[in-house]
């Protein structure tokens, strides 16, 4: 019968490692180790040990060594360990408890007790990782549902204002792209992947405060009137009010993210923007860069009221501050970012 | 007589051996060749420094383990003994149940070592 699970012996004695792959051989694939480091190494070179029968008292890297490494890496939480020990040394075991074993295994071994003691709490781990499995799948499910509606309620907002939603997707790479240039380049503003990916996911809601600006102003074909860009700027503050509505739609640091990116993307680096007038490094730094890849998107696309720039085009009116002032840093980073990808619209998200 | 009697006779549960074993005989007396060949190469003897037996602990400590695991009962308890002794720093009284189990450790190996040819 083939066997699915397989056990890690590890012990510095030959004797005691026969003796316990005997008694295990039946139910479980054996990897043997007689030191520590042997016992590091199978860890890192087999994905499926369901167990690791360990010796505490091993010359070089002893038992609680291995212990040491599990807990580093993580894996002392999904693989039991079970110590192997000929006598009371209570500081050890005490030790090897709070570096995460499991049990104790007292030589001369009692197989029967010792089969039923290990797969109990093999099965028992078994049912945990999978259980552990299943919540990460639907949690990612949950996220990635999430993130859609978001998107279909920014794609909305956009068809309102006779775009296809593809600006919503472009904004997001672009965003991707820019934050990690500026994270590279810049340690005061260094971000996670992670943190990277929100603030990317967050941008698609940068807009979605126009869904209160009447169609009329929306979708003019010709220049807004003082009063009419007065009421069009509004979209960053009703945008604002409408997220913080929901503060439950998303991760808290997403929602942020998304706060900020909506009430500051037309915020200007020399405080000329709108809608408070933030001034440099007092508008956060995901929202600038959303300012820049909206400005340059906005400049390389066709709308009712202009034909599209090119891609150099709308590069140089962004350098010449032609679309307001931004931060001197994050237009380094624009600019490497061209240079090594070309457009940045192309960036994937 | 057989080397199971024999030890047996010399205090070793050779049932108790076996069945750890899931009752293999031939792995049982395969282990008892290696069992010869660990103790042999650790070679204690109970002159050994009173200072300094570090080492001699770690090795008494593996031939109990070893011993018990394979029911060699005498030997097992005598070490249990040492080991005991040697973590409470009582190395003299050590030495006393050293000189008394060596004796019985020499039979018993002879015992395994005349079979094993």
């Amino acid at each position: 019968m083939e066997k699915e699970k397989t056990i890690l012996i590890v012990d510095d004695m030959e004797i005691n490692r026969i003796i316990l792959a005997e008694i295990f051989k039946e139910s479980y694939n054996i990897i043997q180790a007689s030191d520590g480091n042997q016992a590091i190494e199978a860890l890192n070179a087999n994905s499926d040990i369901s167990a690791v029968l360990l010796d505490l008292i091993m010359p070089g890297t002893d038992g609680l060594g291995v212990l040491r490494d599990m807990k580093k890496s993580g894996k002392i939480y999904s693989i039991p360990v079970f110590l192997i020990t000929a006598e009371e040394n209570e500081k050890m075991l005490i030790e090897g408890y709070h570096l995460g074993a499991v049990d104790v295994i007292r030589k001369p071994f009692m197989s029967h007790f010792l089969k039923h003691r290990i797969s109990n709490i093999v099965e028992l781990y078994g049912h945990r990782n999978d259980l552990a499995k299943v919540v990460e799948q639907q949690v990612a499910r949950l996220n990635y549902l999430n993130q859609s509606m978001i998107e279909i309620l920014a794609t909305a907002v956009e068809f309102r204002d006779s775009e296809s939603g593809e600006h919503v997707k472009r904004i997001a790479g672009m965003t991707k792209a820019l934050m990690t240039e500026v994270s590279k380049r810049y340690p005061e503003y260094y971000m996670t992947v992670d943190e990277i990916d929100k603030i990317s996911k967050s941008s698609v809601l940068h807009d979605v405060g126009k869904i209160s600006i009447p169609d009329s102003i929306l979708n003019k074909p010709g220049r807004l009137t003082p009063e009419e860009y007065e009421i069009m700027k509004q979209h960053t503050v009703k945008g604002y009010d409408f997220l913080m509505q929901f503060p439950d739609i998303i991760d808290e640091s997403t929602y942020r993210y998304s706060c900020d990116i909506c009430r500051y993307h037309h915020e200007r680096w020399d405080g000329r923007g709108y809608p408070d007038g933030l001034k440099g490094d007092e508008i956060p730094i995901w929202a600038q860069v959303v300012s820049v890849a909206d400005v340059y998107d906005a400049l390389t696309a066709e709308r009712v009221y202009k034909k599209p720039f090119s891609h150099e085009k709308a590069v140089d009116m962004i350098k010449n501050g032609e679309c307001g002032i931004f931060n001197p840093k994050l237009l380094n980073a624009f600019e490497a970012l061209i240079q090594m990808h070309g457009n940045p619209s192309d960036q994937e998200r | 007589m057989e080397l199971f009697d024999e030890l047996t006779a010399l205090g070793v549960n050779v049932d108790d051996g076996v069945n750890r074993l899931g009752g293999n005989e031939a792995l049982y007396k395969k282990l008892l060749g290696t069992f010869v060949k660990t103790v042999k190469g650790y070679d204690i003897k109970p002159d050994f420094d009173s200072e300094n037996y570090d080492d001699i602990t770690e090795k008494a400590h593996a031939i109990k383990g070893i011993a018990g695991n394979l029911s060699i009962t005498p030997v097992y308890e005598g070490y249990t003994q040492i080991v005991s002794l040697l973590r409470s720093k009582e190395p003299e009284r050590a030495k006393d149940v050293l000189k008394k189990i060596l004796p019985v450790q020499v039979e018993i190996m002879g015992c395994i070592e005349k079979h094993s040819g």
